[in-house]
């Protein structure tokens, strides 16, 4: 053992036990990533208001996040950017039923940077590469291709689709110039300064895109979650969900 | 119950495999040489190029990659020169293969040229051996174990790609996204449980297979190290 090993050790322990003193109570919010903006307002200011509650937040696809609740990651308020998911959660009976209510609306663009020519739904086959969402957890994604389908353009399109992660990520890549354009919100597409709205997707092409928000079966266990939990549903958040460019239900 | 892009993510995985491989293996041989027999300044830094995607994160390789190759990468004006795009393909997945697969590659060649006495080198040189045949007649024959043993690590490495891979070329089915890229889609998703559990019992068929063979050719070269 050499002279360095004792402070070594010391400050081996000292990192390994960081973070375990004494916690402040910790209420667990998965969120739809579009909704980071509103959620990191709202938390910041309950925070402040309520010293002693740490929100932790966990943003991402609303798929994604669904199927972390269903495994047992940590979650007490669930904001989804898709009624699906909600209800898929509902039947396994890890939300509570009654506590499901959809906060916000959102719509549908096509963004690219300046220069890309596509003005509708029937310009996108002439596009090289386009991304979307992963269908398959991205609800911004099964939007796209709901619409996609409903244009009668998914099978020219089917091999030039990019998946992201989630629709921030798309929202990069038309933002890199890595692809000619992204489905993205509304919402996100006002947020980024180096692509455009090129179209708004009709409504009729897709289903309504609605956020509920939920308490987990593991949040209504919890006083301090509920507390937090009511204020999504309160008349709070509304400022913040409109400046941000969401609709109200 | 797997579909069709899950195939394609199947076959382009060995595809991009295989392809980065052949690529790399002169550059591969090259380098071990280099590593095995020169004497130069500066030895310790082209070693330590060499490994460093060994260390580093994937993710960390994959992003340096794009901000070379990018739409907006240093190289972009040259690519666009020549008509070539690179991001977003499947040749771009073929790249993140090579910078990550190489130093496997290198590492198993310049063990089994290390083994090799070079007194064979000078002897069949005096006998009136051009380099070339020095090269085709000693070196690679006496290093073919390592070199197929590289391949076969450098290979399955490939398959495995995925940090470098999903951020140079996307995550396009039927087009880019190779077998591990299929199963995060999968993963990711509720109710994807069984096509990712089916992708991963594919994936870690090709693995062991690869392995096999690996192994097999380990063994055949120590038994053959004692015989001889």
């Amino acid at each position: 053992m050499g002279k360095g090993f004792r402070p070594a050790l010391f400050l081996f322990a000292a990192v390994m036990l960081s973070g375990s003193a004494v916690r402040a109570e910790e209420v667990f919010v998965a969120a739809a990533h579009s909704m980071k903006e509103v959620v990191d307002e709202l938390s910041a200011g309950y925070e402040k208001s309520h010293p002693g509650v740490k929100i932790v937040r966990n943003y991402g696809a609303s798929g994604a996040l669904a199927k972390q609740v269903e495994a047992g990651a940590p979650a007490y308020i669930f904001l989804s950017a898709s009624v699906d998911w909600v209800e898929r959660l509902k039947k396994l009976r890890l939300v509570e039923a009654d506590s499901v209510t959809v906060i916000a609306s959102n719509a549908l663009v096509f963004v690219g940077r300046e220069g890309v020519k596509a003005a509708g739904m029937n310009d996108l086959p002439a596009l090289s590469r386009i991304a979307i969402g992963s269908p398959k957890s991205v609800p911004a994604g099964e939007y796209a291709s709901q619409a996609m389908a409903s244009a009668k353009i998914a099978k020219k399109m089917a091999k030039k689709l990019v998946l992201a992660r989630d629709v921030r990520e798309a929202l990069l890549y038309a933002e890199r110039g890595e692809v000619d354009g992204a489905f993205v919100y509304r919402t996100d597409a006002k947020r980024s300064k180096s692509v455009k709205v090129l179209f708004e997707v009709p409504q009729e092409l897709y289903d309504k895109v609605a956020y509920p928000v939920a308490l987990t079966a593991a949040g209504a266990k919890k006083p301090a979650a509920r507390a937090f939990f009511d204020l999504f549903r309160s008349a709070a958040p509304k400022p913040v969900l409109k400046r941000m460019g969401f609709t109200l239900p | 119950m797997l579909v069709p892009t899950d195939y394609e993510a199947i076959l382009l995985s060995l595809k991009v495999g295989a392809a980065a491989t052949l690529l790399s293996l002169p550059a591969g041989f090259a380098v071990a040489g280099l590593l095995a027999f020169g004497k130069f300044r500066g030895k310790m830094a082209v070693e330590i190029v060499v490994n460093l995607p060994l260390t580093l994160p994937p993710v960390v390789v994959g992003y340096l990659l794009l901000l070379l190759l990018g739409e907006r990468g240093v190289l972009a004006p040259l690519l666009h020169a020549l008509g070539i795009r690179l991001i977003f393909t499947w040749k771009a997945a073929v790249i993140a293969s090579v910078v990550v697969g190489f130093p496997l590659l290198v590492r198993a060649i310049r063990i089994s040229l290390e083994a090799i006495d070079p007194a064979l080198v000078k002897v069949s040189r005096t006998l009136g051996a051009t380099r070339r045949d020095a090269l085709f007649s000693i070196l690679v024959p006496l290093s073919m174990r390592g070199i197929l043993a590289g391949a076969s690590l450098m290979f399955a490495r490939s398959l495995g790609e995925f940090g470098a891979t999903i951020l140079v070329a996307g995550n396009m089915p039927g087009r880019t996204q190779t077998l591990p890229l299929a199963i995060y889609d999968y993963a990711a998703a509720p109710g994807g449980e069984s096509a990712a559990g089916l992708l991963c019992v594919v994936s870690v068929a090709i693995s062991v297979v690869v392995l096999f063979f690996h192994e097999w050719l380990s063994r055949r070269a120590v038994r053959e190290g004692l015989s001889g």
